[in-house]
């Protein structure tokens, strides 16, 4: 830019120079004709005119005027900015925070749910599962089974390729030794579905069924494999079978949804088991990819005849198809909390442009001489228009930029700390398109916040010189106040609301006593290992956990509160004196013998499990819970009664997993299940896995994993190191999973609530300090604008008190008018986020009231300074200044 | 100023400088002083440039590519810029030389008749 200023004043000066030259010809001539010199360049100089404006035009001509002026505008508008620190670091800072909150929220929106998956046409993507309707309000959803896949494959023709598979954690053993990855057991049509190519070897093809060979992706070729490019041809362990590694994926593909670790993908097995039975599938995905400009619907209508057509029985109960277009399956669970957010931000940022909005209208009315004088010397309102717009645009691009920065950080650091725990939040990146939408924003709000003050200098401009003495009090500051008051309160009852449900959930009652409790989760290597061995290794383990030195009680458990690799029994009961309905339903978890002891579950009622129960015949002593007593034994004792399994009228002893009547020999309160804190409490049914019947074919979940719970008070590390060494010692087919004290785990499930906590929490924090800036900047302005008044109504007799109070009625008349809309919307923003709340209602009236109070205490705090300088107003002087 | 100057002096019409501009450097090069000069000795003094004015219609041209410059050394041994037609300033003047010469004829038609009718 200098370059140019520059060039364009040498190419000036040169004209100016020509002209001197041709000035002094003319003069010349003159004094060759005899005219005394001083008289001959008189002459030659009114003859030649204005050399300035000659050059000026001059000037015009050679273009880019306006660039020379905006420049020149720029120059100026950074001088004024620099010259008013405290004004320009407000500004700066204010929309800094609101444009960089909606940056870093826009960014982390962008990457996670706009761009398309990383995957060819990834638009073409979809999957498919079958949507239970039979209960109307909790339709339970489940995916189709491979026969059923097979004919969708085969008959709809929207359908460019489907590929079924499940997802599974096994252990694999390669060089560097055994560890958990994920393996995806598909159909050998899934690489076509995804559309990728291998980086080395070849993948799976439909001849490689049942073949024992692998393809693996990138992560788990660099970090099991050590990058090798001939790892192609090498063997792994899994599942006790020896698999051949034929191809690596290439960096980038991420499936099954944004996974980053180490994934094998392996063809499905469908031997010996009947397509149909395969339990592992009942618990698989269909993929399919659409043909190009197939649309969803289409797709979705085309496979529902062919399904209703396959499957009379699940048409006739009205269970539909139900295809969600892949994108939306990955990142379902974030979309409502990120668009949330969003929202969030977005009122931060309306509350940021009032302020600047503000702030920039006192600016104005500070200058308003200096506008009155320029607009009187001819300066077109144009002119005046453009200096203004280039402070303000300067202003907010330099917010935009600081807050690009910090949008730049935040997304960073959101990425470190949440990169493995949401989906696709690993692929957060501030994109350009979201710097161009910042900056376009900025831009929007610089113009937008030019607006009044301009509307204003032309009022005043037209108005006569002689004004000055009026007191101008504009409408607009104290509504844009009253805006942000309004917002903030919308903000901050949102908050309140998170840290009220927040709070409910820390103080949720357990159930149970996480206290010096860690959980062991381990796996066998082989997942088809027999059932019964894998038994037998369980309780041999158990047994030996309990003669460890130290350790007070263990319990094997197939269902802990906060675990990941649970394995819930669902059944139908069948309870003594209760009639049977449609919706009866219970979860059922192994447990062993000190289950009781070491949960810290409260035993309500009878008795715990003795030694005597392991080795019962006849019933099958059982604990349950209050739930279950509720739904079940509501009309009776439940001490003494009996549960069995529910038998539709089709089914055999061979469909039920034993035939034994179970006794329920005490009653436990309800404990958490899962790892959701504010999930309600299922009824369930705990059985002492060592009175199971050898034979019973439940025996195979003893195959999928094995969950301890170790009570002791010894030192982490200590336990620890004892828990591998006996795992090693006994149980070397054993892989652990996860190894951690229980409260960690309750920790990290509150961990996502604490997000957003603590975002939306400071976004309530910033909005009030900038409310309160608001509010502090429109008083100060207005006492400063009405000290005249002020002095004569002091002069005329009025008290200090009263000058305080006409300020302090002015702020609450903002507040007030701000309050009004604003619980009104808390309401709403209530009602929108009520799936959120847990222990709370969407209207809090504490919450509103405490938000009102802290609102009026903060607005207080602000007009307290501008009232105080209105009341030591000196009548005096300003009279003397008239 | 007298009154007889004022009659028999015109100011330029607007444009028309351009043109008289391409003319004289259609005889060869010349630095400003020559060219105004120059117009004002063609017209018998009756046109009168305002020199000053001269310097951005010859900015103008510079602009357009219809004359170029180049410094060099007056008569008088001063330094001075010199200007010259280009290919396309010599095109122009033709082009505007013809359209010139129409708009003058139509003008004296228009202005003929009522000289005959007074006459």
């Amino acid at each position: 830019m200098p370059s140019i200023l520059s060039g364009w004043k040498k190419r000036r000066e040169a004209l100016l120079a020509e002209m001197e030259a041709h000035i002094e010809i003319e003069a010349q001539e003159r004094i060759d004709a005899g005219v005394p010199p001083e008289e001959a360049r008189a002459e030659a100089r009114r003859k030649f005119g204005n050399a300035l404006l000659a050059a000026e035009r001059s000037r015009e001509i050679w273009g880019g005027v306006w660039l020379e002026r905006v420049l020149n505008d720029l120059r100026y508008a950074l001088r004024r900015l620099i010259h008013a620190p405290g004004y320009t670091t407000t500004l700066v800072l204010t929309l800094a925070l609101g444009l960089g909150s909606v940056t870093a929220m826009l960014a982390i929106v962008d990457s996670v749910l706009l761009r398309p998956v990383a995957l060819p046409h990834s638009e073409q993507l979809a999957l498919i599962y079958v949507q239970g309707q039979q209960e109307g309000t909790s339709a339970s959803s489940y995916s189709i089974s491979y026969k059923q896949a097979d004919t969708l494959r085969r008959n709809v023709s929207a359908f460019a390729a489907l590929s079924a598979y499940y997802l599974a954690a096994h252990p694999v053993v390669a060089q560097d030794g055994t560890r958990i990855a994920i393996s995806v057991q598909a159909t050998p049509d899934l690489f076509t579905v995804l559309g990728v190519r291998e980086r080395l070897g070849r993948l799976i093809e439909p001849s490689d069924a049942r073949a024992p060979v692998v393809v693996v992706n990138d992560a788990f070729w660099r970090e099991r494999l050590h990058a090798d490019p001939r790892a192609v041809g090498t063997t792994i362990q899994m599942s006790d079978r020896t698999w051949t590694v034929i191809g690596v994926l290439p960096e980038g593909v991420r499936f099954p949804q944004s996974q980053d670790g180490p994934v094998v993908y392996a063809p499905i097995t469908l031997n010996a088991k009947g397509e149909d039975e395969d339990d592992n599938f009942n618990a698989g995905s269909v993929l399919v990819r659409l043909k190009r400009g197939v649309s969803i619907q289409r797709a979705r209508a085309e496979a529902q005849s062919a399904f209703a057509y396959i499957d009379p029985t699940a048409a006739a109960k009205h269970d539909v198809l139900k295809i969600v277009p892949y994108q939306e399956f990955v990142t379902g669970d974030v979309q409502k909390p990120l668009l949330m957010l969003l929202g969030g931000v977005g009122v931060l940022l309306l509350i940021a442009c009032a302020n600047a909005a503000n702030l920039q209208i006192g600016r104005a009315a500070s200058r308003m001489a200096e506008m009155q004088i320029r607009a009187a010397l001819g300066a077109s309102l144009g002119r005046l228009a453009q200096q203004l717009l280039a402070e303000s645009l300067m202003a907010s691009l330099a917010g935009a930029a600081l807050g690009g920065a910090m949008a730049y950080a935040a997304v960073a650091a959101v990425r470190k700390a949440y990169g493995g725990q949401y989906a696709r939040f690993n692929e957060l990146a501030v994109h350009s398109e979201v710097l161009a939408a910042c900056a376009l924003l900025a831009v929007l709000v610089g113009m937008a916040a030019t607006l009044t003050p301009m509307l204003r200098i032309r009022r005043q401009t037209r108005a006569r010189m002689g004004a000055r003495t009026v007191t101008r009090t504009g409408r607009l500051p104290g509504i844009l106040v009253s805006l942000q008051v309004a917002l903030t309160c919308v903000l901050l009852a949102v908050c309140g609301l998170f840290a009220r449900t927040f709070q409910a959930l820390e103080h949720v009652k357990l159930g149970f006593d996480p206290h010096h409790v860690t959980t062991l989760v381990l796996m066998p290597k082989n997942s088809h290992q027999n059932g019964e061995i894998s038994r037998q290794i369980e309780t041999q383990l158990l047994r030996k956990f309990e003669t460890l030195p130290g350790v007070e009680s263990v319990t094997m458990q197939t269902s802990i509160p906060f675990s990941n690799l649970n394995v819930v029994l669902h059944s139908i009961p069948d309870a003594e004196d209760h009639v049977w309905r449609a919706s009866d339903s219970a979860d059922y978890s192994f447990v062993s013998t000190d289950f009781v002891r070491t949960s810290g579950i409260r035993l309500l009622r009878g008795r715990s499990f003795t030694r005597e129960d392991e080795t019962t015949s006849g019933t099958i002593p059982v604990l349950v819970n209050e739930a279950f007593v509720h739904e079940y034994f509501a009309r009776r004792e439940p001490i003494g009664a009996w549960i069995e399994a529910h038998r539709d009228p089709s089914e055999t002893d061979a469909d039920l997993p034993f035939t034994q009547k179970m006794t329920v020999v005490g009653v436990v309160e309800n404990e958490l299940q899962g790892g959701d804190l504010g999930a309600p409490f299922q009824p369930m049914v705990y059985m002492n896995y060592l009175a199971l019947p050898k034979s019973s074919f439940l025996n195979v979940i003893f195959s999928m994993s094995a969950q301890y719970a170790v009570r002791s008070s010894l030192a982490q590390d200590v336990l620890d190191k004892e828990l591998r060494a006996t795992v090693k010692q006994v149980a070397p087919q054993m892989v652990e999973m996860n190894l951690a004290p229980m409260q960690d785990s309750i920790a990290a499930s509150l961990s996502q609530r604490r997000l957003a906590l603590r975002l939306v929490g400071g976004f309530g924090a910033v909005a009030l300090l900038l409310s309160a800036v608001g509010i502090y900047g429109v008083l100060a302005y207005a006492v400063t604008q009405r000290r005249r008044e002020i002095g004569v109504r002091m002069a005329l007799g009025a008290s200090r008190q009263r000058v305080t109070g006409m300020v302090a009625r002015q702020a609450g008349g903002m507040v007030l008018f701000g309050l009004v809309p604003g619980i009104a919307g808390a309401w709403a923003a209530g009602y929108a986020i009520r799936s959120f709340l847990f222990g709370v209602k969407d209207l809090d009236p504490l919450t509103l009231a405490a938000v009102g109070v802290l609102l009026l205490v903060i607005s207080a705090l602000a007009a307290f300074v501008p009232a105080l300088r209105a009341a030591w107003v000196n009548p005096v002087e300003m009279l003397r200044a008239e | 100023m007298t009154t007889r100057e004022a009659k028999e002096q015109l100011d330029l019409l607007q444009g028309t400088l351009d043109l008289l501009i391409l003319k004289t450097l259609a005889l060869g090069r010349a630095h400003g002083h020559a060219i105004a000069r120059s117009i004002e000795q063609r017209s018998d003094d009756v046109l009168q440039v305002g020199h000053g004015s001269l310097y951005p219609a010859l900015q103008r041209l510079l602009k357009l590519g219809l004359i170029e410059a180049s410094d060099g050394i007056s008569e008088n041994n001063r330094k001075a810029r010199f200007y010259r037609l280009t290919a396309k300033g010599r095109k122009k003047l033709y082009a505007e030389e013809g359209r010139w010469q129409k708009f003058s004829r139509a003008i004296a038609q228009i202005l003929a008749p009522p000289v005959e009718e007074g006459q």
